[in-house]
């Protein structure tokens, strides 16, 4: 064996047992404290902006539905009025199961799961958007939300819990007019007619445009019924302070609670309690209860877990590198929020959730990963914010100093949000685009926004370095643009909603629409182009009808890699 | 009759009523249990947690073979995996490893994430399923098949759940389900047909009693 032969074997050996190690531990370190802890860890991301965090004053949550088999479609909810003695049905709302389209849609076809409870309703409804989750309603009510998971025995999946999540945010958001009373609303219901059959440990952004609240709410195990006179759930809240920015990555982020402090945090009955009773909390430990600790434990850090658990590190990374939080911290140490360096704009949230930790320990293009067209999706061992399976994530933002209608905002891109374009739905809109209504993951359809932007989201994947460009281009165009118009749309209807306030939602709804389809167009032609421009891995230039050889080019190092992996396995010659 | 006896009736006739649904009353069993899951889904968490209540110790594995049942208490020491549960809370003393179950408490429950996770698919864990309750009929095992998932986990026919219904309840020796899960008759009409006294109940809660009148 020569000695360039041998560095060579050597060289790809040293790579190999890199990613053999990365690949092995990925997962395997466990993030859950107790093994009895069922901890959610590749569930959505929801971050969270104070008004004086924010550089318009608005407050924003998001949501990455980050499920790959989910349900994607949105609906509108029109406000309403009820008769006295009429009541409210609830239902059993999976966040995962789904329907053949001929079967229906699921907000139609997920009323055949009657949880067989009708609980009074209330003399008014408000209206609002909602897809997996209540979204954003007429009163700038907004919700984001996460799965924490919680401890295993406090799992009620029996029937005596009627209330799921989903079920639980479009009450809250059809009966509150602020964050508070919201989670008033959610917290008392999921008590008094038990929260979980679908759902276990679980965490809601709520908002208004005041305030941001983590409200986290967990089972009470499935031996609970209506008539032992006991909570059903088990919930605790807390404000992120008005100049700060949070996250939540599937993690529980309240820890110690102060109920005192009526301002900052909130709580069912049960809060401690609970967790005496069930022998997650020891009063005479002398530690103070921490509700994260008792009910949703986690262990490791971003490094400890070979970026696993990395989202919660690297977000504050992000939005306070001053701070040099450390990614070898344990994850339950980090601070529940922060203040960051600069205030947030919502470009600057959209381009948190597309966020893939490049140039970071946990960079998923880092060397060999991401293969010669450095495409982070090939390597999924780490967890990043923008990790590619996103049935659609939003981001919404709730504006004090405007009319409701006007001021809440929430802006939606289907699939994954780095090959994808925020589009804005104002909380005053009456109806939502057509094509946000239908489709589902195994049904082709060009009726489907969806789909067009899956479609140029798949022409992305071959040649992921150059394609990204061209996207990037298209958002820049179809999504900074229109941020930067957001003001003006505003005034507009501002300027209609003094004169007959029906006029502004007109108008609003119109906007909407008209620019979704737009985009939704935009980003068909988009993946039409990509086909071309990259087809059969060559650069094909259609303006000028001509392809050019050797591009997009091979990097050097690519081919270094291969010629060494070559030596590696081919057999020894002598 | 003074307000305190009527309670005590009041309350005996709605645990009867559940008792009473087959016509049948609760068989006596014996320990030791193994717990397992016909489908995958978290229901036997809660099998477990009412085991537990009850001050009931047992064996649990999520996903047994033929040959793991039959080694009996501790499982033949086989340890958790990926993919791969055991959880040994016999008490050791009374019945020492090996000591034959004389019951199997099924869960029944069907989830395609917790199939996926146990590489299982939906034929492999009826094959299972099939084999190890061949398995305790010949070696005259109680089997014993809960479903307290109720209605909405339940799904058409030919649903994963219905399968995982089929897989088991017509081949038990007893069968519990709550009355959300038995709201077509789906249960009562197996029981009937097979001849399986049946039990329904109200809540999981009411699972407590029902395991230590068969295993205690």
């Amino acid at each position: 064996m020569n000695a360039k032969r041998l560095i060579a074997m050597a060289g790809t050996l040293v790579l190999a047992v890199l990613l053999a190690g990365h690949l092995s531990t990925a997962g395997g370190s466990g993030t859950s404290d107790a093994s009895d802890a069922v901890i959610a860890g590749e569930g959505c991301t929801s971050i969270l902006v104070g008004k004086d965090a924010s550089t318009d004053g608005s407050v924003m949550t998001t949501h990455t539905c980050d499920c790959g088999t989910c349900d994607w479609t949105w609906r509108h909810v029109p406000a309403a009025d009820h008769k006295p003695g009429s009541t409210r049905k609830i239902y059993h709302i999976s966040q995962y199961k789904t329907w053949p389209p001929s079967e229906g849609l699921k907000w139609d076809v997920y009323k055949k799961d009657f949880a067989g409870l009708e609980i009074p309703q209330v003399a008014h409804t408000y209206a609002y958007h909602h897809a997996m989750f209540g979204y954003m309603n007429e009163k700038q009510v907004a919700i984001g939300e996460s799965t924490i998971g919680c401890q295993r025995k406090m799992q009620n999946p029996t029937p005596a819990a009627k209330l799921d999540l989903t079920m639980l945010t479009l009450l809250g958001i059809e009966r509150a007019a602020t964050a508070r009373e919201a989670i008033r609303i959610m917290g008392s219901l999921a008590e008094k007619f038990g929260y979980g059959f679908h759902d276990d440990g679980e965490m809601l952004a709520v908002a208004d445009p005041n305030e941001a609240w983590i409200f986290e709410i967990c089972p009470v195990g499935p031996l609970w019924t209506p008539e032992s006179g006991k909570p059903g759930a088990v919930w605790c809240a807390q404000r992120v302070p008005d100049d700060h920015v949070s996250v939540c990555p599937n993690e529980s982020r309240i820890g110690e609670i102060d109920l005192a402090n009526k301002d900052f945090f909130m709580a069912s009955p049960n809060v401690v309690s609970l967790a005496v009773e069930m022998g997650f909390y020891d009063p005479q430990s002398g530690k103070p209860f921490s509700w994260k600790k008792a009910y949703s434990p986690v262990t490791g850090s971003a490094t400890s877990t070979n970026g696993r658990i990395q989202r919660l590190w690297r977000f504050f990374d992000i939005v306070a590198p001053s701070q040099k939080l450390k990614p070898e911290t344990p994850n339950m140490d980090l601070p529940f929020s922060v203040k960051p360096d600069a205030k947030v704009s919502v470009r600057d949230v959209m381009a948190m959730t597309r966020d893939r930790s490049y140039g970071t320990p946990f960079d998923p293009v880092m060397g060999i990963r991401g293969g010669p067209f450095k495409n982070p999706n090939y390597y999924r061992q780490t967890r990043v914010i923008d990790h590619g399976l996103a049935e659609y994530s939003t981001i919404t933002q709730s504006r004090a100093g405007l009319p409701d209608p006007i001021g809440g905002i929430v802006w939606i891109a289907f699939g994954s949000q780095d090959t994808s374009c925020y589009m804005p739905l104002y909380a005053g809109m009456t109806e939502v685009p057509k094509s946000f209504m239908v489709g589902d993951h195994w049904t082709f359809s060009r009726d489907s926004v969806r789909w067009a932007f899956d479609y140029t989201d798949f022409h992305v994947q071959v040649a992921y370095s150059e394609a990204i460009k061209d996207v990037e281009a298209a958002q820049a165009k179809y999504e900074a643009e229109l941020v930067s118009r957001i003001p003006e749309i505003d005034q507009q209807a501002l300027a209609l909603y003094k004169k007959k306030p029906a006029e502004a939602t007109k108008f609003l709804t119109g906007f909407g629409i008209n620019n979704a389809t737009t985009v939704t167009n935009a980003w068909w032609k988009l993946g039409d182009d990509l086909l071309v421009k990259y087809n059969r891995l060559y650069l094909y230039n259609a303006e000028k009808r001509g392809m050019v050889r050797g591009q997009p080019a091979t990097p050097e190092w690519w081919k270094k890699a291969v010629r060494a992996f070559d030596i590696l396995m081919e057999p020894d010659k002598k | 009759m003074n307000k305190r006896t009527l309670f005590v009736f009041g309350a005996l006739a709605v645990i009867g009523a559940g008792v009473l649904v087959a016509g049948q009353s609760i068989p006596k069993v014996g320990l030791p249990v193994l717990t397992t899951s016909a489908g995958q889904s978290t229901d036997v968490t809660t099998l477990n947690i009412v085991l537990d209540e009850a001050g009931i110790t047992y064996d649990y594995c999520d996903v047994p073979t033929v040959e793991m049942v039959g080694d009996g208490v501790g499982l033949g020491g086989r340890e958790s995996g990926p993919g791969f549960h055991v959880e040994v809370t016999t008490d050791l003393a009374k019945y020492p490893a090996g000591t034959p179950y004389k019951a199997v408490i099924f869960a029944i429950g069907a989830s395609l994430k917790g199939m996926g996770a146990s590489g299982l698919t939906l034929d492999s864990e009826e094959a299972r399923l099939k084999k190890v309750i061949e398995f305790c009929k010949q070696k005259k095992i109680f089997v014993m098949a809960v479903h307290i998932g109720g209605e909405s986990k339940r799904g058409p026919a030919g649903s994963d759940n219905e399968r995982m219904i089929d897989a088991v309840a017509p081949l038990a020796d007893y069968i519990v389900v709550t009355k959300d899960s038995n709201k077509d008759g789906r249960f009562t009409k197996i029981a009937e047909t097979k001849k399986i006294p049946l039990t329904e109940i109200e809540y999981a809660l009411g699972l407590v009693d029902i395991v230590k009148q068969v295993l205690q």
